[in-house]
């Protein structure tokens, strides 16, 4: 695997983060379904799952960057772990809707295992690592920038969002509406 | 109030990895993810109902 088609990839894992920040967003704007805690941090690591691809297109692929992902993809996975074992007793409805007939924090599981396992393959890759002379790693193309400040863009809204939701105070654990704008009025 | 400030730190992590130096990102990357998992202790409190 050439350096230039590493890059090409961890923009992909990008637009990947991207789509489940935005799916998240949907979710909470269009279903009114507001995130729990426990969902807020499985949130939080699918942004910050974010941290390997950026370095990785910014100063070129090495493993210290994507140990990074796989760090934060296994603290995820954990977390989302813990989540289906709070709801696994027979009789228990979940907590919020299911969509394809899982709920969305059996979905993040996958989708951490997915991260998982998508990383180890592309540690596989020892060509990526080697200083080709080729482009420099700077020059990231246009669709890697784009992928980059989507994800920076959609992180950022969603300090916004937590801010209405939650409020200054702890987070509800079942949150109904937003805490701020419930103060305002 | 702690995931605002979790969701914020982030957005730094993620500018600091595409503007700043790398080591810098590197550093408040490991800061952040201790400050996620100490968060998540935090909260994790509740007893597991696991015995069928």
């Amino acid at each position: 695997m050439t350096r230039s088609l590493a890059v090409a990839l961890n923009a992909l894992g990008l637009y990947a983060v991207a789509f489940v920040l935005a799916a998240a967003f949907a979710a909470q704007l269009l279903l009114g379904e507001l995130p729990c805690p426990l969902c807020l941090l499985q949130r939080i690591q699918f942004a910050l799952l974010a941290i390997g691809p950026i370095l990785n297109v910014r100063f070129g692929a090495r493993p210290s960057h994507y140990a990074a992902s796989l760090l934060v993809a296994a603290a995820g996975a954990a977390f989302a772990m813990r989540q289906i074992l709070l709801h696994i007793m027979p009789g228990d409805p979940g907590y919020g809707s299911a969509l394809l007939g899982y709920h969305y924090y059996t979905w993040a599981f996958i989708g951490f295992a997915v991260a998982i396992v998508a990383t180890a393959v592309m540690l596989l890759f020892d060509r990526q690592f080697e200083d080709d002379g080729g482009t420099p790693p700077d020059a990231a193309g246009t669709f890697a920038r784009t992928a980059v400040w989507l994800v920076i863009g959609l992180t950022a809204a969603n300090v916004i969002s937590t801010l209405l939701e939650c409020g200054l105070a702890a987070c509800p654990a079942d949150p109904v509406a937003y805490e701020l704008l419930k103060g305002m009025r | 109030m702690e995931f605002t400030a979790l969701f914020l730190a982030i957005t730094v992590v993620l500018l600091a990895a595409w503007l700043g130096a790398r080591t810098l990102a590197l550093a408040l990357f490991a800061v952040t993810l201790v400050a996620c998992v100490a968060t998540y202790l935090h909260h994790a409190s509740d007893v597991l109902k696991l015995s069928f």
